[in-house]
């Protein structure tokens, strides 16, 4: 190289960037200390002061178990899952016919998936309330389950939709040859193939479900069915009767442990996820 | 059975419980939301009569409504030019500058955005707390006496105690969506350049910015819209739109409209409102920001 940036501005940068990774990562330590703290501790030392001893562990069973933590975490594992793998079948499966079949009114069909994704989920938030009330599933994990399905298929369709295309048809080709049907060329030759764009999507539904958090409070008022966002939030609204820090970050540990471990295992396929929902 | 048939039976089972489901929970809330909000509705069904246009009428009336409007392009300009600022100036430092532990900010950068909002939430209220939170305790180390300043109850600073949380929640993503942007360039366009003697600098406003102007017009498009279609619940979160509605935006008042007063019309048509908004300012964006796109060659 002719010509290295000098070392002033590489120094510069480098403590800049050191700042701001400080500031992301701070708040996950913080938080894990402050959940050993008791509260005279948060209101006789400064913030920043470490934990004293002995560490208060009995925290995080006291949030899972008198504030319901245990119940809402399963209540999150519940309706993740159960969203995910039903958004991956039925976005998969459009995005595939997308991807292969020309048929009268199939542009206009996936223009409408895709303008979906532009339109802000509010608007629809009141008449989603007083359907669901229709159906009776206010107040139900399956309720929640649905509505997360429903707005999870656009991005599905358009992600899916574009990594279907980019799979080679000679394979598919052969197999019609062979006197393979549509749905038997499907499932034994186009899915696996497709297993990484699968795996990327439920990842991505699977984080944002775990973290969604209007959906869930406007749907779901029976505290036995809240899920974490929501018991968190409600926690946190509380605290103005009943002041208990420690035990209240103990539960936002609780609601991120399974996110962090996710992004240490997926990183990538999360970021480039992310990501290529919003390049439309 | 035919291979027409198989094959149009094929598409049929394939499409119709995904459409079905997408007409029912997406397609048909939206439209209905439309439909409800000409009308004056509290939610209970007997209580359900036609206004016509009023409720839009009494939304232009609505001083409340303008000051949200307000709040709602204050974040969405804060967010815009903090993010990108940010975000390019920390992808240009790992890319360009080859400054050292690249891999690992980019992995600690993009934590912000996986964490629930809620947990953002929570985080930033103690770090605004009046009595024991993170900001005041600081400041109090350089003053003479304690500071114990409510950041999210006065109305002078409520909604820049928004905006923080705001850009630090945002700034990972558009940052990772750079890097790719800027390691997408071919590197002999930087050799040619340094072999003419461009500086740092210059190779940026001549090379890099117009090379990834693509990208930071998807990124500032993709903020304003997530702002404007999204920022509410942060609102929510932090302030309720308090103190005296100094922080509403429009999606926290079709909440409060909607669900704690129960004015379900007026609420559905602040949501066609937002919609209108966040349509018209990704369309005059879009105008402003057509600039030639500069390809390799």
């Amino acid at each position: 190289m002719l010509n290295q940036p000098s070392r002033a501005l590489k120094a510069v940068a480098f403590l800049i960037l050191s700042v701001w990774a400080a500031a992301v990562l701070y708040p996950l330590l913080w938080t894990f200390l402050s959940a050993l703290k008791d509260n005279p501790q948060f209101l006789v030392n400064k913030p920043w002061a470490l934990p004293e001893t002995p560490l208060l562990w009995k925290h995080f069973t006291y949030v899972w178990q008198t504030y319901n933590f245990g119940s809402y975490f399963m209540n999150s594992v519940l309706v993740t899952v159960a969203s995910s793998i039903a958004a991956i079948v039925l976005s998969a499966s459009t995005a595939y016919v997308f991807s292969r079949f020309e048929f009268r009114g199939s542009r206009l069909l996936y223009v409408a998936y895709l303008s979906a994704m532009m339109i802000p989920l509010i608007l629809g938030l009141i008449p989603l309330f007083f359907l669901l009330d229709d159906f009776g599933l206010i107040n139900k994990l399956g309720g929640l389950t649905i509505v997360y399905t429903a707005w999870a298929i656009p991005f599905g369709v358009f992600v899916l939709g574009g990594f279907f295309k980019s799979l080679p048809k000679e394979l598919e080709e052969a197999a019609y040859i062979d006197g393979a049907g549509y749905f038997r060329t499907f499932f034994q030759i186009m899915l696996p193939m497709a297993k990484s764009g699968l795996v990327t999507v439920t990842i991505v539904n699977a984080l944002n479900n775990w973290n969604e958090y209007i959906m869930g409070t406007v749907f779901i008022n029976d505290p036995t069915q809240y899920t974490l966002p929501v018991g968190i939030a409600i926690m946190q609204a509380e605290m103005q009767y009943r002041t208990e820090w420690g035990p209240l970050f103990a539960g936002l540990l609780i609601s991120m442990a399974p996110v962090l471990l996710m992004y240490m295992f997926f990183q990538r396929q999360i970021v480039s996820g992310l990501t290529a929902g919003a390049v439309k | 059975m035919s291979r027409q048939l198989q094959r149009k039976l094929f598409i049929a089972a394939f499409l119709v419980p995904t459409f079905l489901f997408f007409s029912v929970f997406v397609l048909y809330p939206v439209a209905k939301g439309a439909h409800i909000s000409l009308f004056d509705w509290s939610g209970s069904s007997e209580h359900m009569t036609y206004v016509g246009l009023d409720n839009f009428k009494e939304i232009v009336r609505d001083p409340i409504v303008w000051k949200a409007i307000g709040n709602d392009y204050f974040l969405v300009l804060g967010k815009t030019i903090g993010i990108v600022l940010l975000a390019t100036f920390f992808a240009v430092a790992v890319t360009r500058l080859r400054i050292r532990g690249a891999s690992f900010f980019r992995i600690a950068f993009f934590i912000p955005n996986i964490i629930s909002i809620v947990v953002i939430g929570v985080l930033w209220r103690f770090v605004y707390n009046p009595s024991i939170g993170f900001l005041n305790s600081f400041l109090s180390l350089f003053a003479s006496e304690p500071v114990n300043r409510p950041w999210l109850g006065e109305e002078g600073t409520a909604l820049w105690s928004i905006l923080w949380p705001s850009i630090w929640a945002g700034i990972g993503f558009y940052f990772l969506l750079l890097v790719a942007a800027i390691m997408g360039i071919p590197a002999s366009l930087y050799e040619a350049a340094e072999i003419d003697g461009a500086k740092q600098g210059r190779q940026f406003w001549t090379i890099t910015l117009p090379l990834v102007w693509e990208q930071v017009k998807v990124s500032i498009l993709h903020i304003v819209m997530t702002t404007l279609n999204g920022s509410f619940v942060m609102v929510l979160l932090m302030t309720e739109g308090g103190p005296d509605n100094s922080t509403q935006v429009l999606g926290s008042y079709l909440y409060q409209m909607g669900f704690r007063q129960f004015h379900m019309g007026y609420a559905a048509a602040l949501g066609v409102v937002i919609l209108i908004v966040s349509l018209l300012t990704t369309l005059v964006l879009q105008r402003l920001l057509r600039r030639d796109t500069v390809e390799y060659s």
